[in-house]
């Protein structure tokens, strides 16, 4: 076993053992095995809606949840990935980064002929490794419901899509798990590494978005698009900016693009582009950490 | 009882010398400042879009008037309100661990208990320094929610929305006090340091985001941009008579909404706030009527939150060893 495969390894072990993140990790995998239930009963009630404003004679449009795509039912996974997944991708990095401060482990092992640079890399490979078979796992696990709730086995293209959403979410995860590592090597106590990080996801979830489009911070929690931005000269100026800082909205649309959503337009390539530009920038601030930033006691 | 102010007069003292308190504070004012501002753009918008619109009727040489759009100031606290109660229970959530966490980072617990304390003297203690401290950051939060109203929404602003927003502070008080103590209490029982920050963390994931999202969801009109309702091209009479036949299903959404104590505080202010349509420009006491339970609800956990923290925060509890 090679030096890089033996520290990520062990970094694998450290978070499979873990008991809280193992805790956000049953909230994730669980609700990720409900949304095609959740799914499943919306999609009933609108039914039933339009059926009975047909018997009423109130309506005369067809039912718009007809040849509904079985993707329909892993909108809800977009929302679960941005809330849940990215909080636990948060958790387990700091953690990785503050057992090694708390344990005084880092004096140990940068004194052995491991630079941080190398040592790091192999953490972070390590970590972005777990959540990457943590999706695989729940890729299957929403295949699986969803094939339960239409009653038949997803068709090959469309459990392609759904891997290939989950491959998104694999780098919409990895710049909140490089972000949760940073504040691990930098915080000054426990407290403060694992809230600077929340709040920087909640700024990137919750308020950039309504500075772009004036959309309601609860209503970014509905996998429905919202009403698009305003065109006025405030808000083309304000989306303009803050736009490609919304990683959560660009994963939701690049998502719904993904799940085949007829409400969402426009092309997948810039919010790829963003997630990758901030997963890279994430990883080489975590990798050029120095050696004195992991030494550095805790002050709780 | 002196002994329990002693303690509390140290806390408020702690956190008057640490920047994490002003640190929130300010991010709290920054978001609600910046909700408000987006708020009024998108009024302004609204009202430019409606003048190119009746210029392009008397263009046309029409005569018919469409009704302008209305500015209802306490309104624009919507997203406001939005960030208090999911930003703002995150920071309550932290504040309520780090009284805990910060004593047993210093191994001050140890030193506390070995003076003649009361049984509940420590948890009192802390209890009031948090709820004085959530009162005057709310004061402080609600005159700077008055003063951005005034000055960049140029809100109008009345003497019975003055006591809305009162009545709304005091809400938004209860329910951060409420999380403090909760996430105080599991950072109590939690024998780590971390464990109980990150317990309280889930609890909130689950509470403020993930039940009203399941709630949100399972809405018939929230599963069509632009609603249901008027994609089916029914109106609100007959929306009401369409949902008379699903009261089952609605009751049911209803019940999963309403264990969530973050939607009965959204109702509530929401309703206070004018927020909701049924209750603009209503009297108190009629929206007391209509929301009176939402407003017991949260006093009922914020009143479980406080027996909780006062009687895990004992000597015997906190100073349990691991087995």
């Amino acid at each position: 076993m090679t030096r890089w495969s033996a520290v990520m390894v062990h970094e694998l072990l450290c978070t499979t053992r873990e008991r809280l993140p193992q805790l956000l990790l049953a909230v994730f995998v669980g609700m990720i095995a409900a949304s095609a239930f959740i799914g499943s009963s919306a999609r009933a009630s609108v039914t039933g809606v339009y059926q009975e404003a047909l018997r009423q004679g109130l309506t005369t449009v067809s039912n718009p949840f007809d040849a509904l795509s079985p993707l329909y039912y892993a909108r809800n996974t977009v929302i679960y990935i941005v809330l849940i997944g990215a909080l636990l991708a948060i958790v387990v990095g700091v953690n990785s980064t503050l057992r090694d401060r708390q344990a005084r482990t880092a004096d140990l092992i940068l004194s052995r002929d491991v630079g941080p640079a190398f040592y790091l890399g192999s953490k972070l490979a390590g970590l972005a490794l777990f959540v990457l078979l943590l999706l695989a796992l729940s890729a299957l696990l929403n295949i699986g419901c969803i094939s339960v709730v239409t009653g038949q086995v997803l068709a090959g293209g469309d459990s392609a899509r759904i891997a290939g959403l989950y491959a998104l979410a694999w780098l919409f995860m990895l710049p909140f798990v490089a972000l949760g590592m940073a504040a691990g090597l930098h915080a000054a106590s426990s407290t403060s590494a694992l809230l600077t990080p929340i709040v920087i996801w909640s700024v990137v979830i919750f308020i950039l978005p309504l500075l772009g489009t004036a959309a309601h911070p609860v209503s970014l929690l509905n996998p429905v698009s919202p009403p698009p931005a305003p065109q006025g000269g405030f808000f083309a100026a304000t989306s303009s900016l803050v736009d490609p800082l919304s990683l959560g909205e660009q994963f939701k649309h690049v998502g719904a693009l993904i799940l085949a959503d007829p409400q969402a337009t426009g092309t997948m390539a810039g919010g790829i582009l963003t997630m990758a530009a901030f997963a890279v920038a994430g990883c080489a601030a975590v990798v050029m950490t120095r050696r004195t930033r992991m030494r550095r006691l805790l002050h709780d | 009882m002196i002994e329990m102010l002693t303690l509390a007069k140290k806390e408020l003292t702690d956190l008057r010398r640490s920047r994490l308190l002003l640190v929130l504070f300010a991010f709290l004012a920054v978001a609600v400042i910046l909700s408000v501002v987006v708020a009024s753009a998108d009024f302004r918008l609204k009202i430019a879009d409606y003048r190119h619109y009746l210029d392009a009727l008397k263009a046309a040489g029409s005569t018919a008037a469409a009704p302008a759009p209305q500015l209802f100031p306490l309104q624009m606290l919507r997203g406001g309100m939005e960030y208090l109660e999911i930003i703002g229970s995150l920071f309550a959530v932290v504040l309520g661990a780090s009284m805990i966490t910060k004593e047993k980072g210093r191994g001050t617990l140890a030193l506390i208990f070995s003076r003649p304390l009361g049984r509940y003297a420590f948890a009192g203690g802390k209890i009031l320094a948090l709820s004085l401290i959530w009162a005057t950051t709310m004061g402080a939060l609600f005159l700077v929610i008055v003063a951005t109203l005034l000055l960049v929404g140029n809100a109008p602003l009345q003497g019975g929305d003055y006591l809305a927003l009162a009545i709304v502070a005091a809400h938004t008080t209860g329910y951060l006090i409420m999380w403090s103590l909760l996430a105080m209490t599991l950072a109590t029982l939690a024998l780590r340091t971390g464990t109980g920050l990150i317990l309280a963390l889930v609890l909130w994931l689950v509470v403020v985001l993930i039940i009203p999202q399941i709630g949100d969801t399972m809405d018939p009109d929230n599963q069509i941009p632009g609603g249901l309702f008027a994609s089916l091209q029914v109106d609100k009479s007959h929306e009401q008579a369409v949902m008379a036949h699903f009261t089952g299903y609605e009751t049911t959404r209803d019940l999963i909404e309403q264990t969530s104590v973050t939607k009965q505080y959204e109702r509530a202010t929401f309703a206070y706030l004018g927020i909701k349509n049924e209750y603009n420009q209503q009297s108190l006491s009629f929206i007391w009527a209509g929301t009176f339970n939402n407003t017991l609800w949260l006093l009922a956990g914020l009143a479980t939150s406080l027996g909780a923290a006062l009687l895990s925060g004992t000597k015997k509890t906190i100073l349990r060893k691991a087995p």
